[in-house]
């Protein structure tokens, strides 16, 4: 069991960096160059008259509260975001949270195929690789490895596209459905869905599985040198045997933290990804935001990835703490 | 400097060099990297071509490679190999300079963190964690949105988040190596916490931050490259990232001009894996945790 002191010691480090990254979010948008009522103001009313201009801007900055103490407004944020209330969108003029959360589930399905796939292709090379160690299937395995990992995604993106989208036709190249089709039952929805997932997801799982394969080898080659590996081979149990039921179990344990850390990476390429396919999820609607510099939705989304990104190294290092009896005690 | 430290230096950069041979990688990415940064540093002089949008060869726009223009043309009708050339310099530059910001703000830190202890020690590393579990490249892109794109800004953004390795892994020196009896005895003769910090603990650290350092410049050429793309890199300073923004943004995808999109990535996959390759190759040789495998 996991000690009740180290889970709330856990939540408690959780839950202060979750408040440091409102107050840096608060404040990151605070320092921005241009005032945000000025922003707001000069598409719309570009053509008003100076004077009717600077009563719509005290109009303005009354009604978001900018002419209140920087404490106050800090409070009235921090309200807000418990609220769910992330303002209004400048450019479609939409609530910011309906419009993250219509789109986060595309990116929780991006990222959780690729992040799955890429496991299985770090854990399967990476047990032959650690297995036949320091043989030319150990070298070539880990060259490529490195060799995946140092391309720009979105770059891998572009040739993905370029190659089975463009030249030979074989996947759509963006959006999450054919546009224009009516779907004429739920599975004929969810096989287009999988055609145009399929090569945004290949691309994320092209560049992120070396990382974890390099990851999983040493692990293994970690386990693989304690004695009761060698004591199982010296009684001639089948190497599958020995794999797969005593030394993964024990090197699925750095797995998991760095899947964790992994997460943060991977939204990183997400939203690269997500950018040159055209997926309509949280990574390209910060894409738009940068864009059109629609801060609200800029500061709004960036608060949700942050938070969702804190809680899973939470839970990841819960988990950790219920697989790994020495965390608990250290702990 | 004595003539006996001269030769204990001499005799420990014969040892490093002896050690470096033997690593087959190593001595490739330093190939690799030879190879880009002479081209770099010599750019003005292996092309005749201009890089300048307004000096362009109109009537050769999206030209395929040929004799006249080794990788072709762009969208303004300028030769792609020359830019290719032109931007390994910022893409290089960028790199070396947000690795030695970050590498030295991180060793400032993991030297204070790990030296000092107590409550500095705790503020400072949790700051690093906070750091740490805030998703990088989202973090630089709301940077560079507000700050706007420069070249000092976007070295600024990339640094920002990237020294934390480098305060880890010092810290971790740092604690072993105060320890120490030579530490000790420093102290017991009355040097003062800075004397110790430059004189002793960091020329024994120095190592291990220029492999780090080394291995940081290739995520730094990729998160330039990114953040390019996006449209947020300095359009004064053209990178390779930023010729792959143009061959984006100008339908070179759809139009099957992969004459374009190609080189410019391959460049940075290529410099990347250099750096991995010569940073990993000395990681094992200065870095004490790693076992040879």
């Amino acid at each position: 069991m996991v000690t009740k002191k180290f889970v709330i010691k856990r939540l408690a480090v959780c839950v202060s960096t979750i408040f440091i990254v409102i107050v840096l979010n608060f404040m990151l948008f605070r320092v921005m160059p241009a005032n945000p009522v000025d922003i707001l103001l000069s598409p719309d009313v570009g053509q008003l008259s100076a004077s009717i201009r600077m009563e719509v801007r005290e109009e303005m900055i009354k009604s978001l509260g900018l002419d209140k103490p920087l404490w106050m407004q800090f409070v009235r944020y921090l309200g807000d975001v418990f609220k769910g209330n992330f303002g209004e969108s400048f450019r479609t003029h939409r609530k910011v949270l309906s419009m993250i959360s219509e789109r986060v589930a595309n990116t929780i399905v991006l990222m959780l195929s690729a992040n799955i796939l890429s496991i299985l292709m770090a854990i399967g090379l990476g047990v032959v690789a650690a297995w036949k160690r320091g043989t030319k299937t150990d070298i070539t395995s880990l060259i490529f490895a490195l060799i995946f990992t140092s391309m720009p995604m979105f770059w891998v993106g572009g040739i993905i596209i370029l190659v089975f989208a463009v030249r030979l036709d074989l996947f759509p190249m963006f959006g999450t459905t054919t546009v224009g089709l009516e779907h004429s039952n739920m599975f004929a929805y969810l096989s287009d869905y999988l055609r145009h997932l399929f090569l945004p997801m290949i691309t994320m799982t092209l560049v992120s599985f070396g990382g974890l394969l390099l990851i999983v080898r040493s692990a293994l080659l970690d386990v693989f040198s304690e004695d009761y590996i060698l004591t199982a081979r010296a009684i001639g149990l089948k190497d599958r045997t020995i794999i797969f039921k005593n030394a993964l179990n024990n090197a699925m344990l750095p797995l998991i933290t760095i899947i964790a850390i992994n997460l943060g990476f991977m939204i990183g390429g997400s939203l690269l990804t997500e950018t040159v396919f055209s997926w309509p999820g949280l990574g390209l609607t910060i894409y738009e935001a940068v864009m059109y510099r629609d801060y609200p939705v800029l500061q709004g989304t960036f608060l949700i990835i942050t938070i969702i990104v804190v809680i899973a190294n939470f839970l990841a290092e819960i988990v950790y703490g219920y697989a790994d009896p020495r965390v608990r005690s250290g702990a | 400097m004595s003539m006996e430290r001269l030769n204990l230096y001499t005799k420990r950069l014969k040892g490093f060099i002896n050690q470096y041979k033997e690593s087959k990688l190593g001595i490739i990415g330093l190939i690799i990297l030879s190879i880009f940064i002479f081209i770099s540093v010599f750019a003005n002089y292996l092309s005749d071509y201009s890089i300048k949008a307004t000096e362009g060869d109109l009537s050769a726009q999206f030209e395929p490679p040929s004799y006249k223009h080794w990788l072709g043309t762009d969208d303004v009708g300028r030769d792609l190999f020359t830019q290719i050339m032109y931007g390994g310099r910022i893409s290089l530059l960028i790199g070396f300079l947000a690795a030695a910001i970050s590498g030295g703000f991180g060793t400032l830190v993991g030297l204070f963190a790990g030296y000092f202890g107590g409550w500095r020690e705790d503020i400072l590393m949790r700051i690093t964690d906070i750091v740490l579990v805030i998703p990088g490249l989202p973090l630089m892109i709301v940077l560079s949105a507000l700050l706007g794109s420069s070249f000092w800004n976007i070295i600024f953004v990339i640094s920002i988040i990237g020294w934390t390795g480098t305060a880890r892994v010092v810290r971790a020196q740092v604690l072993s190596l105060k320890e120490r009896p030579f530490i000790e005895s420093t102290r017991v003769i009355g040097a003062g916490d800075l004397r110790i910090i430059g004189l002793h603990l960091l020329p024994n650290v120095f190592p291990l931050i220029v492999a780090q350092m080394v291995l940081r410049i290739g995520s730094a050429i990729l998160a330039e490259a990114s953040l390019s793309f996006l449209g947020l890199g300095d359009p004064m300073s053209v990178s390779w990232g930023m010729i792959l923004h143009w061959a984006f943004t100008t339908g070179a995808l759809f139009s099957n001009y992969w004459w374009f999109l190609l080189p410019p990535g391959i460049c940075i996959t290529l410099v990347v894996l250099g750096f991995t390759f010569v940073g990993y190759a000395l990681d094992q040789i200065v870095n004490p945790r790693i076992r040879r495998r």
